[in-house]
């Protein structure tokens, strides 16, 4: 048997961290759930490691950002001392690694707060986009015929329509409408605007995972144990909740990491095109505010342009990385 | 003949698309509230009896159905009214706009396939290979790469510092661009290209190597490859005539949807760049609300989508004998 699947492996060359040696020691530990399997095959995925690595250090820079930063966050009078001390429109040195902006902002400090609305972006908009997604892909896939066809018709339409135009429209509408800035929530200021880009570009960024949803539970309903469950007399929800969710969960965690990347993407896009919060400084705002000066100060377009370029770059890596640890077909 | 029935129902299904796609888009406009009082906003100068003026000029005093019925008609008529500020008509304004975004989305989407077939079966071939990894390196961070950042590092490095290439617009204007000293039109135009058109093609480059690498690997490890190998057939006939037919399918995809949505122009690339695009344009329209335009924008582009995803049904069937059209 072992040197059967041995063989086949070395036939599909498939996986770097399937070697000889790991065949056995994952044979042995058979008893292990299904994450703890992935989760050793996650460790050995060194770039779905460095991914795992950056958004950590992330985490630790939005949590600490009133640490870390040196000056403070706007409307704080003292995120402006740069320019008081003389030193706006600096290269970046040793007081300020990214230079300040010709405003008199220190661009360390302001992407080191702006760090804190990234996270926000990310989990707020996966959270959304992973909700539609699972219920119209596990409705569409679970219940099929005339539920299916209509819920993936109006999945095509949002599929098929350049979401990025429609978001622009409904985030200028938002701006006008915009009278109270936050919403205290719990001791929290929510950015109310920003909220609202969430919502939209959440809107927009479900139809293409809950088709991979709905491709996947229609596979599952063709399996013996969900057949034999039905014959049992199981209810519908029963079987979804207990069967098909937990089967398309692996699925549904790789779609949600990649959510993360795009939904930064887009947030910073919006931003950029001058759509965004005027009361929150995300990092597409940082580069939008300092657009004007790029011949000049470079370094404040510059510098928030590569915070959001990394941070997507790491959702990606990790997305990729689970992605190949969850793969049933690369595993024993 | 099936072809044309095909061609035909498909037309029609796309009838009640358009027009739900017009509904909702005309009801999210208007629900945004009186264009007219958004657009004089910033003129105090103005009496409430010039905006009802302006109002009865533009039909927005009648009621919401009866000024989609109207704009329907003229839209039926190919007439998409004219824009909220200066009065130019819509017509006139895409389609200066449309050949430029069209030059320069076209050159990009086959320049990112046709770099993308070589790069993709390359990297699947010798998975785990240098070569691989930096492939695969490359497309990863070109997927993350926010194509805005890119462009204005661009601008940054090759026009302020080097002096090398023009930052804006699509052609030189008063004066032409000189091109290793030589100054000539058709040069100038290109010079302007040449960075729109990098960053374009790596941002959709990046998706079409992942994509079809992933094919590769796939169709690869196929009994019917392994066969066509062992019988002696030359590897080039092996990997382009019978695994690239059957990896390829998600990359037409992709390029009928890209194709489709380059009309909305890249809006990012555009504002970067300068570019006189319907990107360009259409994110000026939204930023001052200009209603007529930003709806016969919309309109062009659901129908150019429509229409590219036909094409790309059609052309499955085309690559694949085993998909039939009927």
């Amino acid at each position: 048997m072992l040197t059967l699947r041995r063989n086949r492996k070395n036939e599909t060359g498939n996986s770097a961290s399937l070697s000889g040696k790991d065949t056995d020691s994952e044979t042995k530990r058979r008893g292990a759930s299904q994450w703890a399997v992935a989760w050793r095959r996650f460790k050995k995925h060194k770039s779905g490691l460095f991914g795992l690595g950056m958004i950590v250090v992330l985490l630790i820079v939005a949590i600490f950002n009133t640490v870390i930063a040196p000056y403070p966050a706007r409307p704080a009078p003292d995120a402006l001392k740069p320019l008081y001390d003389g030193e706006a429109a600096q290269a970046p040195s040793w007081k300020h690694p990214f230079g300040t902006t010709r405003m008199g902002l220190d661009v360390f400090s302001e992407i080191v707060h702006g760090s804190v609305y990234t996270i926000y972006v990310a989990v707020a908009a996966t959270l959304i986009t992973t909700v539609l997604t699972v219920a119209v892909g596990i409705t569409a896939g679970y219940f099929g015929r005339y539920i299916d066809e209509l819920l993936m018709r109006i999945t095509e339409i949002f599929l098929v329509f350049p979401s990025l135009l429609l978001i622009l429209v409904f985030a200028r509408i938002f701006q006008l409408g915009n009278a109270e800035p936050f919403y205290s929530f719990l001791g929290i200021n929510i950015p109310i605007g920003l909220t609202m880009i969430i919502l939209i570009v959440s809107i927009f960024a479900w139809a293409g995972n809950a088709r991979v949803v709905r491709g996947e539970v229609l596979r599952l309903k063709e399996t013996e144990f969900i057949q034999a469950e039905k014959s049992l007399g199981a209810s519908s929800w029963w079987i979804m909740l207990k069967h098909v969710f937990p089967n398309v969960l692996p699925q549904i965690i790789v779609l949600a990491t990649l959510s993360m990347a795009s939904a930064v993407l887009v947030e910073a896009a919006v931003s950029f095109l001058g759509f965004g919060d005027p009361n929150t400084y995300t990092w597409g705002r940082l580069m939008e505010e300092s657009y004007s000066d790029m011949s000049t100060t470079w370094w404040s377009e510059v510098f928030p342009g590569l915070a959001v370029f990394l941070t997507v770059l790491a959702f990606n890596l990790f997305g990729d990385g689970i992605a190949d640890a969850l793969n049933p077909r690369l595993r024993e | 003949m099936g072809f044309v029935k095909y061609i035909i129902r498909r037309g029609i299904y796309m009838i009640p698309l358009i027009i739900g796609i017009s509904i909702v888009s005309f009801l999210v406009m208007y629900a945004a509230g009186d264009p007219i009082q958004i657009a004089t906003a910033g003129n105090p100068g103005i009496t409430e009896a010039q905006r009802d003026f302006l109002r009865h000029y533009y039909g927005l005093d009648t009621p919401i159905p009866a000024q989609y019925v109207r704009w329907l008609t003229h839209f039926l008529q190919g007439d998409f009214g004219q824009s909220l500020y200066g009065g130019r008509p819509v017509n006139e304004i895409i389609s200066f706009y449309l050949f430029e975004t069209l030059k320069l989305q076209l050159i990009s989407i086959f320049l990112a396939f046709f770099i993308s077939i070589p790069a993709g079966i390359y990297s699947a071939l010798k998975q785990r290979s240098a070569a691989d990894y930096t492939i695969s390196g490359i497309s990863i961070a070109g997927v993350s790469l926010p194509v805005f950042w890119f462009g204005i590092v661009l601008i940054i490095v090759l026009s302020y510092h080097m002096g090398l290439l023009p930052s804006a617009g699509a052609y030189g204007s008063p004066k032409l661009w000189p091109v290793f000293g030589i100054s000539d039109p058709t040069l100038d135009a290109l010079a302007h290209l040449v960075m729109p058109v990098t960053v374009l093609t790596l941002a959709s480059l990046a998706y079409n190597v992942r994509l079809l690498r992933a094919g590769m690997l796939e169709v690869l490890r196929q009994d019917y490859v392994m066969a066509a190998r062992a019988s002696g057939i030359s590897e080039r006939k092996v990997l382009y005539k019978y695994s690239l037919k059957n990896a390829i399918t998600p990359l037409i995809t992709l390029l009928g949807l890209s194709i489709g949505a380059s009309l909305a122009g890249a809006p990012l690339t555009e504002t970067v760049f300068s570019w006189p695009g319907l990107g360009r344009a259409y994110v000026n329209a939204v930023s001052k609300l200009d209603f007529p335009l930003i709806m016969g924008t919309t309109m062009i582009v659901a129908i150019m989508i429509l229409v590219a995803n036909i094409i790309t049904d059609l052309s499955y069937a085309w690559i694949d004998p085993r998909i039939h059209i009927d």
